[in-house]
C-alpha cells in the first residue's frame, strides 16, 4: 500500500490519494474510489479509534442510566472551535452521533436564485446529483418509502422497504391528511431488514447517540471493510496542522503533520506526500485547515484566491411547536422515526419566499409523570400514578420546520486572534450570520411556519402547548462553497480547488446553501460525484 | 389506618454500606411513594433496581454531548451521601412522634414526605440524577423505567427495549392480554 520513509526528523508517508478526515463523506469518498480505482489511498484522522460495536450495548445502557457519553476519546482536547460546533473528532466522526435521517433535497433547493430571486444556485442541479444521490442510499443502506413522485422525484427505489410507520405516526398520519399535509415515511439510514451484514432495527430507540445493534449506519462499518480489505491505510491520532504547494507551482506537495502519541507534548512530526489530496473533514476542520496553510506566498491560506474560505456558512433554522391532540398514543413506540413532507419545499412562484420541510413525532411533552397536581399538591403512591394515566387519554405530536437561511458572506469561520490549540495553531471561531434578504423574511417566515402549525392544531381539534425558534443553524455546512466563478468561490463544481489542481474539498463545505431538510445524504451525493472527478487521475480496477 | 409496611424486614444487598443509603429506611420510603398496585414484591424490585442504579453511578463521568455544543460536560457529584442524611432526616421527623418512619402507615410516611417536599420547585419530575432529595430520585428512577410507562398505559410497549421492528404498526396488546 503507502511507501513510508524518514526524511530529517520526520517520517514521510507516500501514497497516491491522501484524505484528510474519516468522517462519513471521507468513508464515502474512499470507499467509491477505492472500488473503482487503483489508487494508494491514505486516510488521516486526528482522534481515536472510536468505540467497538460490541461495546456499545454497554455504552447505551450507561448513557440511558446515567446519561454518560457512550463514546469514549471522541474529541481532543483543546481541538474546539468558538461558537456552535459539535465535538467529535474520532474514526467516523460525527456520524457516529447521528440520528441516521437521511432526506433528499428538492430540486429547487439547487436553483433559488433562478426560481425565487433569492441566494445563490448551486452550480449543479438535482438531475447532476439524482444518480449519486441513489448511490448514497445504497451505501449506508436508506429504508425509505416514495412519497408522492411530484414532491419526492426519484429514479430508482429505496434500496431497502420503509420502515413501517408506528401506531402513533399512523394516527398521526390521519391527523395531517385532515390538514391536508401529504406525508410519509421519514427516509432514514437504518435497517428495515438486514443489509450488508447488519442487523434489522429493533426498536431500541437510541438511534442518536447510539445505535447497539449496528442498525443504523456509522462510517466505521465502511472503514472497518476497507481495512479488512487493506484497499485504505488508515491513521489515527494523526493532525494535519498544514498543507504545502510545490515551489514554481500550484500543486499541493505535501500535508505536515504530527502524531499526538509522544513528541513530549509536542507531537511527532509527520508528512504525507500524496498526488492528490482531498480535504474532507467537514464544515468547520475542512476551511480551518486551508487557512492555517498560510504562507508567504499564500498570506490568506490555500485555495483563497476568491477571500471566501470560511465564507457562507450556512445551515437552516428550526422552528417547532408541541400539539396536543384527542388521540390515545403510546409514548415509545419508536419516537425517532416521524413522518415528512416535502409539499412546503417544492413551492410554485411566491411573493414573499418561505420554503421549509415538515417532520412529525410522537411526543412526551404535556404527558410525562409529574410531582405535582394541578392544585400545586405533591403527587405520591397511586396519586401520581393515577394523575399519569389521566393525562395520557390524550396525545401530544411534535411537528418540526426546518427553513433555509440564505448567508451573508460574512457568515464565516475565521481564525482566532488568540486563543491557540496544543500546538500553538489557532482554533476556529464561527459566526453564523443570515444575509440581509433572508434577515429582512425572518419574521415572515417563522410567522408563516407557526400559522401552519396553527392551522394543522385547528384541523385536529388540538391545540399548540408551545412553540419555539432555535436560535442557531442546523446541519451547518459551507466554507469552501463551490461554483463555476473563481473569483466567487473556492472549489469547482467537483470539488476541484480552483487555484490548485491536486486538491479537493469534499461533501458540507462546499455547500452553497442549507436548503431545508436534513442534509447528510445531499453532502454524501455531493461527495460521491467529487469522488468520480478525483479518481479519473487514476486507472480503472480491474473488476 | 393501613398496617405498617409488611416488606421491612427484607434488606437489600449494599454496595458501599457507608455511602449509600439505609436500606430499610429507602425500603419504607418505596412503600410510601412508589404506586401500591406495585405489590410488595414490585415495591421491592424497583427499590433495588434503585439501589442498583445509585451502585453503578460514576461521579463526574463525562456527559453525553449533543450537537451544536462544543462544550463537555460532566455528570454530578455522588448524590448519595445527601440522599443518606435526607433519609436519616425523615426518620428523625418521624421518631419525633414517637416511631421510626419505617414503622410508621404508608399515609403517616407520606406525610412526612410531602412536607419535606413542599418546597420542591417545578412539577415536573427531574431525571433522578437532578433530584434534590432522595424521594424524588427514587420516583423519577421508577418513573424513568419501561414498566411504569407499560403500567400507565397499561400496554405492554417495551419502551427502548430491543422488539421486532414490524409490530410497531400495531396497537400495543394490553398488559391483561399478555402471554405469561
Amino acid at each position: 500500500m503507502t511507501n513510508v520513509r524518514r526524511s530529517g526528523r520526520a517520517e514521510v508517508i507516500e501514497s497516491d490519494i491522501c484524505i484528510i478526515g474519516s468522517g462519513i463523506t471521507a468513508a464515502m469518498v474512499a470507499e467509491k474510489i477505492a472500488e473503482e480505482r487503483q489508487a494508494r489511498i491514505v486516510v488521516v484522522e486526528a482522534g481515536d479509534e472510536t468505540v467497538p460495536a460490541p461495546a456499545r450495548a454497554g455504552g447505551r445502557a450507561r448513557f440511558l442510566a446515567y446519561g454518560e457519553n457512550p463514546w469514549g476519546n471522541d474529541h481532543i482536547d483543546g481541538m474546539t472551535a468558538d461558537g456552535i460546533q459539535s465535538r467529535s473528532m474520532q474514526v467516523g466522526g460525527l456520524a457516529m452521533h447521528w440520528g441516521g435521517v437521511t432526506p433528499r433535497f428538492s430540486p429547487e433547493d439547487f436553483r433559488v436564485k433562478s426560481l425565487y430571486g433569492v441566494g445563490h444556485d448551486w452550480p449543479v442541479s438535482y438531475d447532476d446529483l439524482e444518480p449519486f444521490y441513489h448511490e448514497a442510499e445504497e451505501r449506508i443502506g436508506v429504508a425509505g418509502e416514495q412519497g408522492p413522485a411530484e414532491m419526492d422525484p426519484r429514479s430508482k427505489p429505496f434500496p431497502m422497504p420503509a420502515l413501517p410507520l408506528t401506531y402513533n405516526l399512523e394516527r398521526l398520519k390521519g391527523w395531517t391528511d385532515s390538514a391536508g399535509i401529504a406525508m410519509w415515511s421519514q427516509p432514514s439510514a437504518k435497517n428495515s431488514v438486514a443489509y450488508r451484514g447488519r442487523a434489522v432495527c429493533c426498536r431500541n430507540d437510541t438511534c442518536s447517540p447510539v445505535c447497539p445493534v449496528g442498525a443504523k449506519y456509522s462510517p466505521d462499518f465502511t472503514w472497518s471493510a476497507l481495512r479488512a480489505s487493506k484497499r485504505v491505510d488508515l491513521l489515527t491520532r494523526t493532525l494535519v496542522r498544514r498543507l504545502v504547494v510545490e515551489p514554481g507551482s500550484n500543486r499541493v506537495v505535501r500535508a505536515e503533520a504530527v502524531r499526538r502519541d509522544g513528541g513530549g507534548g509536542a507531537g511527532t512530526p509527520v508528512e504525507f506526500r500524496a498526488k492528490t489530496f482531498v480535504v474532507a473533514a467537514g464544515y468547520a476542520w475542512s476551511p480551518h485547515l486551508l487557512l492555517l496553510s498560510r504562507s508567504d506566498r499564500f498570506p490568506n491560506g490555500l485555495a483563497n484566491r476568491s477571500g471566501t474560505v470560511g465564507k457562507y456558512m450556512t445551515g437552516h433554522r428550526n422552528v417547532s411547536a408541541f400539539v396536543k391532540l384527542p388521540l390515545r398514543l403510546y409514548p415509545g413506540m419508536n419516537e425517532q422515526h416521524s413522518l415528512v413532507t416535502k409539499q412546503f419545499m417544492r413551492t410554485g412562484k411566491l411573493d414573499r419566499y418561505v420554503r421549509h420541510d415538515l417532520r412529525v413525532w410522537e411526543s412526551s411533552v404535556g404527558r410525562r409523570p409529574r410531582l405535582k397536581g394541578d392544585d400545586g399538591s405533591i403527587l405520591l403512591g397511586d396519586d401520581l400514578m393515577a394523575d399519569w394515566r389521566r393525562r395520557s387519554t390524550e396525545g401530544t405530536a411534535r411537528v418540526r420546520a426546518y427553513y433555509d437561511v440564505i448567508p451573508d458572506r460574512e457568515s464565516a469561520l475565521t481564525l482566532h486572534e488568540s486563543a491557540t490549540n496544543q500546538y500553538g495553531d489557532p482554533q476556529p471561531r464561527l459566526t453564523f450570520r443570515d444575509s440581509p434578504e433572508s434577515a429582512a423574511l425572518r419574521g415572515y417566515t417563522e410567522d408563516s411556519i407557526k400559522a401552519l402549525f396553527q392551522r394543522m392544531a385547528r384541523a385536529g381539534n388540538g391545540e399548540i402547548i408551545r412553540s419555539g425558534v432555535d436560535d442557531f443553524q442546523d446541519h451547518p455546512a459551507g466554507g469552501c462553497r463551490m461554483g463555476a466563478d473563481p473569483a466567487t468561490s473556492v472549489v469547482d463544481s467537483h470539488g476541484r480547488a480552483h487555484d490548485h489542481e491536486n486538491l479537493f474539498v469534499v461533501g458540507a463545505p462546499t455547500s452553497v446553501s442549507g436548503g431545508c431538510a436534513n442534509a447528510t445524504l445531499t453532502f454524501l451525493a455531493v461527495a460521491l460525484r467529487q469522488a468520480t472527478e478525483i479518481g479519473k487521475e487514476f486507472s480503472a480496477r480491474r473488476m | 389506618m393501613m398496617a405498617a409496611w409488611p416488606l421491612l424486614g427484607r434488606r437489600v444487598r449494599l454496595a458501599v454500606p457507608g455511602v449509600a443509603p439505609n436500606a430499610s429506611l429507602l425500603e419504607a420510603l418505596g412503600d410510601a411513594v412508589l404506586p401500591a398496585e406495585l405489590g410488595p414484591d414490585g415495591t421491592t424490585r424497583a427499590v433495588t433496581a434503585f439501589q442498583r442504579w445509585m451502585d453503578g453511578y460514576r461521579p463526574g463521568a463525562e456527559a453525553n454531548h449533543g450537537y451544536g455544543t462544543g462544550r463537555i460536560d460532566r455528570v454530578p457529584a455522588d448524590p448519595r451521601p445527601q440522599w443518606r442524611a435526607q433519609l436519616a432526616a425523615l426518620d428523625t421527623e418521624a421518631r419525633r412522634g414517637g416511631n421510626s418512619f419505617a414503622s410508621l402507615s404508608r399515609e403517616r410516611r407520606q406525610a412526612i414526605v410531602r412536607t419535606t417536599l413542599a418546597g420542591e420547585r417545578g412539577e415536573s419530575l427531574p431525571s433522578p440524577l437532578a433530584a434534590r432529595h432522595v424521594a424524588v430520585a427514587l420516583l423519577a428512577h421508577f418513573y424513568e423505567s419501561s414498566l411504569a410507562t407499560d403500567m400507565c398505559y397499561d400496554a405492554q410497549i417495551g419502551r427502548q427495549q430491543c422488539r421486532p421492528l414490524a409490530a410497531q404498526a400495531q396497537q400495543p396488546v394490553a398488559l391483561a392480554r399478555r402471554p405469561r
